[in-house]
């Protein structure tokens, strides 16, 4: 059985032509729905490139009192470094002097605030830099029921002043971030209805537009495949189409705008790899294309007895 | 080529619009299904055609087991069914060789089969002259040959034809029956559902007559019976 494959591709095609109002409709809401799907992917990226770049900053620092003995300042710098605890990046001893000169540092627009210190009031510290910021709390945890740390710092009875961590900043990022994705979610859900939803109903007004056709088909035979694949062919035609704006849009950002952002974020490196992009570029075609098959399947079982 | 065991098929539970139905048809008959309207003609043919399943009883057409059968066969049960209607259901947008043609191009036939097959069964129906024609620019009794042509044009061992001189005045109609009983000539089987009295008159075929959905009358030579 010898069957043109270019007459499924031409039917789709005409049909596409003849309803091309309720198609535009279809491959736009397919198109806007994809952008925001991309537009939330990239967001997403970003978003986890400015979290780690916190994350990396994020170290405990444990201030030692005036005249703490040295060798328990060591005993605790030993128990904290990278060969006795495994969830410890580095820990660096600074000492009063240091302490002053950052500060002289941060602080060298202000020149007044600095001649205004007689004496050295900063503490020198231990900053415990960590593999995972997500291990603060244990590891604070570990430094207070060390024997040795009651006896450096200067509230023995109220160890939090003496210990500065950033975990409250790293819970609210997460927080907010999975706020975020959640919401993505949602969202993209819903637009992903609207799209199934509109190229069902395409597909039903291609085959009510073809009805005659269609029963004539299945009077002389045709088998139900042939009858039902021009209108799969239709319903994934839209979402190519609209999937292939989407990701042109994105790339046209990517070009365009992107660097102009990062001009403003200068801290932050926005770019994406073109990996990222060709992945970011894989999936929305594929949630196109699955969008496509799907909407038209359900207007075909739905609109089509054969 | 047909045969129907004890087949009911209703609609509602109390009314049933055929009801056990016995009947056999061979190879190479002509018979003609007579009767008013709502006496069951109609669905008759659809259950041949498996449009409809029967509520109770066994189907076989052509050989194939049509109550049991896999939806996905259907189709090619229906390839072995021409079907001819009151109507024509011809597409207004093509013209009758395109009528034609698209029938075998549905199922798939090569372009070679198509263009030899489509003149020769429209020279046959009597339409060489005019097969570039659209159906409206067709009287109502060239539109039903063109119909025709597109059920016969893959030589399927059975026809069907639903009321198919239902338009047509009484000349017209039988240049159409005469088509029909040449076609059951070449050995295809040939069942008309009609209440043309006088067609089935002056055939003189056999004649199985409905009532209320069942079987009052079933002779060979018959006519169409008395009471219209």
């Amino acid at each position: 059985m010898a069957i043109n494959p270019g007459y499924f591709a031409l039917e789709a095609l005409s049909s596409f032509r003849r309803n091309w109002v309720m198609s535009v409709v279809a491959v736009i809401t397919i198109y806007l729905s994809l952008l925001l799907v991309g537009v939330f992917v990239v967001s997403g990226m970003l978003v986890n490139t400015i979290v780690s770049s916190v994350e990396s900053k994020v170290n405990i620092t444990v201030f030692l009192k005036d005249g703490a003995a040295a060798a328990d300042v060591s005993s605790l710098q030993t128990a904290f470094d990278q060969q006795h605890d495994p969830l410890v990046s580095g820990i660096t001893y600074v000492s009063k002097e240091e302490a002053l000169n950052r500060f002289k540092q941060q602080m060298k627009d202000s020149p007044e605030i600095i001649r205004q210190l007689d004496t050295n009031p900063l503490p020198a510290s231990l900053e415990v830099s960590l593999k995972d910021p997500k291990t603060v709390k244990q590891v604070v945890g570990e430094i207070k029921a060390n024997p040795a740390f009651a006896k450096v710092i200067a509230h023995p009875d109220d160890p939090e002043k003496d210990l500065r961590y950033g975990q409250q900043i790293i819970d609210r990022l997460f927080a907010f971030t999975r706020v975020i994705r959640v919401g993505e979610a949602v969202l993209i859900a819903m637009l992903g209805l609207v799209a199934l939803v509109l190229i069902g109903n395409t597909i039903r007004i291609a085959i009510y537009a073809r009805r005659r056709e269609i029963s004539i088909m299945r009077l002389v035979g045709a088998s139900n495949w042939f009858i039902r694949t021009p209108f799969l062919l239709e319903g994934m035609l839209q979402s190519i189409i609209g999937a292939l704006l989407a990701i042109l849009t994105l790339g046209a950002l990517q070009v365009f705008v992107m660097p102009k952002v990062e001009v403003l974020l200068q801290f932050l490196h926005l770019g994406l790899s073109g990996a990222a992009m060709a992945q970011l570029a894989g999936i929305l075609l594929f949630s196109g294309v699955a969008i496509g098959l799907i909407g038209s399947s359900i207007s075909i079982s739905r609109y089509l007895r054969v | 080529m047909i045969s129907m065991k004890n087949v009911s098929k209703a609609y509602v539970a109390e009314k049933p619009a055929l009801a056990e139905i016995d009947v056999d048809i061979a190879s190479g008959e002509f018979v003609f299904l007579v009767g008013h309207s709502g006496s069951g003609k109609s669905t008759f043919i659809r259950l041949l055609l498996r449009e409809l399943l029967p509520t109770s009883g066994e189907i076989v057409v052509a050989g194939q087991d049509v109550v049991g059968m896999r939806n996905w066969k259907v189709p090619y049960l229906r390839r072995n069914i021409g079907c001819v209607f009151q109507d024509f259901k011809l597409l207004p947008n093509k013209t009758a060789y395109e009528n034609v043609a698209f029938a075998l191009e549905v199922i798939g036939r090569s372009r070679h089969v198509i263009r030899t097959q489509v003149p020769e069964v429209l020279k046959l129906v009597g339409l060489e002259e005019k097969m570039h024609g659209y159906p409206d620019e067709l009287s109502g009794g060239e539109q039903q040959r063109v119909s025709i042509a597109r059920a016969f044009v893959n030589r399927p061992p059975l026809l069907l034809a639903d009321e198919p001189t239902g338009n047509l005045d009484p000349a017209t109609s039988l240049g159409i029956m005469s088509l029909l009983n040449r076609i059951n000539k070449t050995g295809t089987t040939v069942l008309v559902a009609t209440h043309d009295r006088e067609m089935v008159d002056s055939m003189r075929k056999r004649v199985i007559a409905l009532e209320n959905g069942r079987i009052i009358r079933d002779q060979s030579r018959g006519v169409y019976g008395y009471g219209d």
